[in-house]
Formats: structure tokens, sequence, C-alpha cells
């Protein structure tokens, strides 16, 4: 007796035989399974129709065919069966996914509705056989979003990747014109592949974290005297000049020691918080893109030793060698645009890490100066510390807490004697 | 080029051809001396006098009888039958004898004869004078059959028609007769069986006769002005022979067809264009076909109510927005 792909359910009209349990020759039951099925909705043990031996598998594991198909044939006692002729489908000739499909054999696809369920144009529908597209990865644009002809060849132009156009049953606005960017005015730079990465990862942060921008004005005029009193000799014995940056280092690393939580990543619900400090310092490529090397263990630095990692990730960048491992384990990340004498910039937080700062330019402004004869006014260094964190990570107060910690320690600390 | 009338290149287009050609004869009623119920062949008369152009009875059957006669006998006749719905009372010498002449004699006989007539409503002539019976023509085989939407089109296929050795139904749309457009000076002769491309646009195709270009014309810029789609209009001009290369061509840019259609929905003409369609490209096809007919129905002879069953402009731009995308 014939053993048929059953009905999976309503919708259903084939399915895909995933396992046989039993070999030809074998005893079956309709107690026991005889092969499985899958469909795109369910999984299925199916048992033999009748007790008898298993006489022939038409279909292979694997291989697709519709409900109602004879998959196997088996032979109840006593039964007599002529030997049938039909060819065992194979599981590569069944499904017609691969190659492009003549013409003919659209109508026998299986999803012939779109993302929508509306039904697919026979132009989509040879479209989609053609290139062997999934037409509910592609976003219409018709009427109830129905896909058309023309959001095939879309996506097609595209490279095949989805487009995320919505549909628009509205057409009361007409088209507008193509923009045309030939002509001799015009000049096309096309993406190199850090580029691309750069456009990627900063539309994957900024869809990812609801970023909050949060800055403070900082005096760094004890930075600069520590500084200038060493920098001569500084410069001699490490053959480069001692700029900023491994100060705000310092002090960023020593404030996380007590906010830990803008030093994580986020994980599902959870927020990661890590202990060990990997700066990333990100590094512009002379105008040809911008990388973000790690200091590893920059929590444990000296001053000095900062300042000799950042200069020695810096180098290497603008040199082109990096190591894949030295854009590894990054927990926070520093972006540093002072050097064209920006005021403040909202900096893109470096996934998966929580947070982000930006240090801009240092110049001198009156400063009011608070002393017990009463206020004045001094000249002073003054430069904006700007942090990008992850309000989904940590709130408002916490940011703010430990950028005033950042500013405290600028502020404060005895820079002097720690240069010393 | 001369600014037309409709009315007055069918003049043009019969002079010229008469001149040109001493068989070629003009037979109908009122034509002569009174130049016409619809004045489109004034001056005739005048210039080829009682012989050449015959005025006659008020009998149809009598006037097509004789165009077949004589064209059996190596004349060249035109023929005017008033209203396209007194066809109906000849039409077993229309169909059952010219269109089959030179079939059931193998050739030896040719049947070198226009049929004109003044078709198609829009003129308040109620139902017994406003029927657009082009698809009556269309589904006998052995005719020929032309429609023209321009007074250029008018005098070249008009004058294609006489010059061709077969049976043409020549169906002039009465209330485009007052219509003006440029028309080539001297003589001027198109080609039967040819479509014409009236409007490139991207998203629909709608294919129309006669009457309803000048609608679809205008329905298809305010598609453009108001609706962001931008519509092909292609004037299908003759229906036998159909210049399928060119509908289907611009049916295939677009992927949509549209049709537009004076004669009533039952098997109007667009029907056989739809099923082409679909038989030829229905894989280019990117969505459903649509047509847009008068209904299936008398047509009335009130002013409102003419007006709301002939497809409009208004109603082309309505239908197509609501389907169409």
């Amino acid at each position: 007796m014939d053993v048929i792909m059953p009905q999976l359910g309503e919708t259903v009209s084939e399915g895909t035989v995933s396992v046989w349990h039993s070999k030809i020759g074998d005893k079956v039951s309709t107690k026991a399974p005889l092969f499985d099925v899958s469909s795109d909705k369910v999984e299925m043990e199916v048992p033999a129709p009748a007790e008898g031996t298993l006489l022939e598998i038409r279909v292979d594991a694997g291989a697709t065919v519709p409900v109602g198909e004879v998959v196997a044939i088996i032979v109840r006692e006593g039964e007599v069966i002529e030997a049938a002729a039909a060819p065992v489908a194979k599981a590569e000739t069944v499904a017609p996914k691969t190659a492009a499909a003549p013409v003919r054999d659209v109508s026998v696809k299986s999803a012939n509705r779109d993302a929508r369920g509306n039904p697919l144009s026979p132009a989509v529908r040879r479209l989609v056989a053609e290139n062997s597209l999934d037409p509910a990865a592609i976003s219409g644009t018709g009427l109830n979003g129905r896909l058309k002809k023309k959001d095939v060849l879309a996506y097609l132009a595209d490279g095949g990747s989805a487009r995320s156009a919505s549909p628009s049953p509205s057409r009361a606005m007409p088209k507008p014109a193509p923009l045309d960017f030939s002509g001799e005015d015009t000049e096309v730079i096309p993406f190199n592949n850090l580029r691309r990465l750069t456009a990627e990862h900063m539309v994957r942060s900024k869809a990812t974290s609801p970023h909050v921008l949060q800055a403070v004005e900082a005096d760094f005029a004890r930075i600069a005297r520590a500084r200038s009193g060493v920098s001569a000799a500084w410069k001699k014995r490490e053959g480069f000049s001692l700029t900023y940056l491994p100060f705000i280092a310092k002090a960023v690393c020593e404030a996380i020691r007590e906010f830990p939580r803008v030093n994580g990543a986020i994980d599902g619900e959870n927020l990661v918080v890590f202990r060990r400090i990997n700066l990333g310092i990100a590094v512009d490529l002379d105008f040809d893109g911008l990388v973000a090397p790690v200091v590893k263990g920059a929590g444990e630095m000296t001053l000095h030793e900062l300042a000799r990692a950042i200069r020695d990730v810096s180098d290497r960048a603008r040199n082109n060698q990096l190591k894949p491992d030295d854009f590894t384990d990054g927990t926070y990340t520093i972006s540093n645009s002072g050097v064209f004498g920006t005021m403040i910039t909202a900096p893109i937080i470096n996934q998966p890490q929580v947070a982000i700062l930006s240090t801009d330019g240092i110049t001198k402004k009156p400063v009011v100066i608070e002393t017990e004869d009463g206020d004045t006014i001094g000249i002073r260094p003054v430069g904006v510390l700007a942090q990008s964190f992850d309000h989904r990570a940590i709130d408002g107060a916490y940011s703010a807490a430990f950028l005033n910690r950042v500013r405290e320690i600028i502020q404060t600390k005895d820079w002097a004697t720690v240069l010393a | 080029m001369a600014e037309l009338t409709y009315r007055e290149a069918v003049a043009a287009a019969i002079a010229q051809e008469m001149r040109r050609d001493d068989d070629v004869v003009f037979l109908g009623e009122d034509i002569g001396k009174a130049g016409g119920v619809f004045k489109a062949t004034v001056g005739l008369f005048k210039e080829f006098g009682p012989v050449r152009v015959r005025d006659t009875p008020i009998s149809e059957q009598a006037i097509l009888g004789a165009a077949m006669g004589s064209a059996m006998t190596g004349l060249k006749p035109i023929a005017e039958i008033m209203f396209s719905d007194f066809l109906a009372v000849c039409w077993d010498i229309v169909a059952n004898e010219i269109a089959k002449a030179r079939y059931m004699t193998g050739g030896q006989m040719s049947m070198p004869l226009v049929i004109r007539t003044a078709n198609g409503g829009g003129s308040r002539f109620g139902a017994q004078h406003s029927q657009s019976v082009e698809n009556w023509a269309m589904m006998i085989p052995g005719l020929k059959v032309v429609a023209p939407s321009s007074p250029a089109d008018v005098k070249g296929l008009l004058a294609a028609a006489i010059r061709d050795p077969d049976p043409v139904m020549f169906f002039e749309q009465k209330s485009l007769y007052p219509i003006k457009g440029e028309v080539p000076d001297g003589e001027y002769v198109d080609e039967l069986g040819t479509a014409k491309v009236l409007r490139d646009g991207g998203d629909v195709t709608v294919v129309a006769l006669a009457a309803m270009v000048p609608r679809a014309l205008k329905a298809a810029e305010e598609l453009s002005a108001k609706h962001g789609i931008e519509a092909t209009v292609v004037d299908v001009r003759s229906l036998v022979p159909l210049d399928t290369q060119t509908i289907l061509r611009e049916v295939s840019k677009t992927g949509r067809l549209v049709t537009v259609e004076e004669n009533p929905r039952l098997c109007g003409w667009g029907a056989e264009i739809a099923s082409i369609v679909a038989d030829e490209i229905f894989w280019d096809l990117d969505g459903p076909i649509m047509r847009i007919t008068t209904p299936h129905i008398p047509l009335p002879a009130a002013d409102a109510l003419e007006d709301a069953t002939m497809p409009s402009a208004e109603r082309i731009v309505r239908e197509i927005v609501e389907n169409i995308d």
C-alpha cells in the first residue's frame, strides 16, 4: 500500500521528509514512527499506515514533495504488489531553489505571496524564481505594501540586501526625480573597506544605544603647569611630545575605579562591568579613516606608561601596523578632536561599550576664581569633556557624577608630583 | 502642415484619393449636395460631380450592395453609412458577402472598398445612434477595422484604407468631428495596422482607441501632475490588423495594462488585447489587467446619463489611482 505525504496543516501544501526510521525490508508498524516530516510550521513523526514490510522508499530524506505524494510503499501480510517504476526523488533535484528555475516552473513555487500576504504578480514571480529570492525579505512599495517588479529590481540592484523602504499607501506626492551624480561637477568616492565598516558600525551603534550627551568644562591649569615644567626633558627622553591626552586618560582610569559602570558592556538584559580597563583611543588616519586601537590594562599604568602606550598605538595605527588583537576587548573609549580646536563633540559609542569620552580643544579663557578675599578673574586653559553614554546601561546622574570626578581629578591632582 | 478639423480631414483624404485615382467613387446618404450630415464631405460633390459622388436613397443595404458590386467589377468605392448603428441592417452584406468574397473565390476577386461610418456616443443621439460598434466589425474574419483619433490619422489612414485591396471598415468617432489638429500637406498616406505611442510613461500602459485617446491623454497628464503616476498612452488606431508588437512592447515596459474602450464591455476590443497580453507576456505583468469601458447597456440619450456611461478622463484617473500600484 502507498504511504503518502500527510497534510501537516490546512495551509501547508508540501512537506520535507527529514529522516527515515526504517530501511527497506524492515517490518513497520502503525505504532512506531516510519519517517519524520517537517514543514515551515511543524515537525512530526509519521507512523506506518498499516502493519507490514517496507518495500520501497520513493523520497529521500531531505527531499520536499507535495502533500499527497507517495513517499513509500509497504506491503502488508499476503499482499502482492507489482514493481513500481517511479524513480526515487533525490533531495537535490526536488528543491528548485539553487539555479535559475525555468519560467514554466514558477507556478509550483511554494511562497507566491509577499511579506504582507499579497499575491505576487507574474513579473515578480518570474524575477523571484530566476534569482532564487525570498519574496518575504523584500519590501513592497505598492498598494497595501504590494511587492512590485520595480521593488525586486531595486532589491537586486542593491545586491539583494534588504531595503527598508516603507510602503507608500499615499501617492499624492509626485515621485522625486532620481538623483543624477554624473557630470564634471561631482566626484564619486567609493567606500573602501574601512569606510564601509565604520559606516556600518556607526549606524548600528546609533540604532542600538540611546545616546545621551553630557559635558563638563575642566580647568587644565595644573596639568599645563606640570607639563610645561618637564616638556623639553620629556621630549628629549621619550622622543615625542607630552600631550594632555595621557593626563585625561589617567584621570578617566581613576574615576572609573569609583564609577565602574561606565566601563562595561550590555549583554542581553545584563550590564557587564569590567574590572580591567582597556582604553580605546580613537585615531584619525590623516582624514582617511578612523580606528580605535585599545590600550590594554590602562588602569594599572602609570602616567608615563599611559603616554607611551597611547603613543605606541597611535603610531602603529598611522603606520598601518595594528594587529587584530589591538582592536579587541576595549572597555571604554576616548576620542580626541582637540588638535583642531573644537569646543565640543558628541561622540558615538564604540559598541558594545556603554560610554565614550570626547576631549576637545583646550584654550585659554577668563575664569572666575573664588578666593577667601573674594572672586577674581584669571586666565586659565579650559577644555570641555563630553561623554555620550548608553541610557540603557546607566542614567544621567551616574554619568554626571563620573564626569564630575574626572574633572576634579584633572583640576586637583598633584600632577607635578605624578610626573616627577 | 495645415490645421484641419477631423471632419475636414475626411474630405481632404477622399479628395486626395479621388484626384489620384479615377476608379475611386463615393456614395451614401446626403453625402453629395448636402456635404454630409456631419459636414465631413463638403466640397467633394462640387469638385468631382454627381457621377463619382453619388447621393443615395435611405437604403443602407442598397448602398453597400452597390459598393460591393462596383468593387467586384473594378471600382474602388467608398460607401458611407451615416450612423454605424445602421450597419446592423446590412450585416449580411458586410459579414457574409463583402468579408468573404476574396476567400470564397480563391483570390480571383478582391474587394477594394471602404465603408466609412460615424461611430460612437457623446452627442446625445440615444441608444440607436450612439453605439460604438467597432468590436462588431473586429470579430468578422475578412474585414480590416480602423478608428482614428486625430485629423492627421483620419487623412493618412483613410487614404491608406482607400488604397487597400481589401474591405476596410473606417470608424469616425462623431464627437471628434470638430476637433482640430495639424495635418501634413500634400499627398499623405499612413500605414494600416500600426499603433502609435503618444506618451511615454514608466508606470502603466493605457491602450485606447478613437475618442478614448484624447481622454486617456488628458487623464495621463492629471495622473502625472496630481498622483505621480506616469502613464504610457498607446493609440491602437487599427483593430485589424492589430499592431500587437507595439502593444506587447509597451505593456512589457510597465508591466501594467489598462484598456480604455468606448464599446460596451462584453467582448469589447480590449478583451482581445487583454487575452493576447495574457497569452504572450503573462510573465511580464506586474499586476492585474484592467479594462475601463462603457457598461453593457443601451446608451442613454440624457446628457448626464450618457456622460456617466462613457469612460471620462476623470474616471480613467480615478480607476487607475485606485487600482494601479
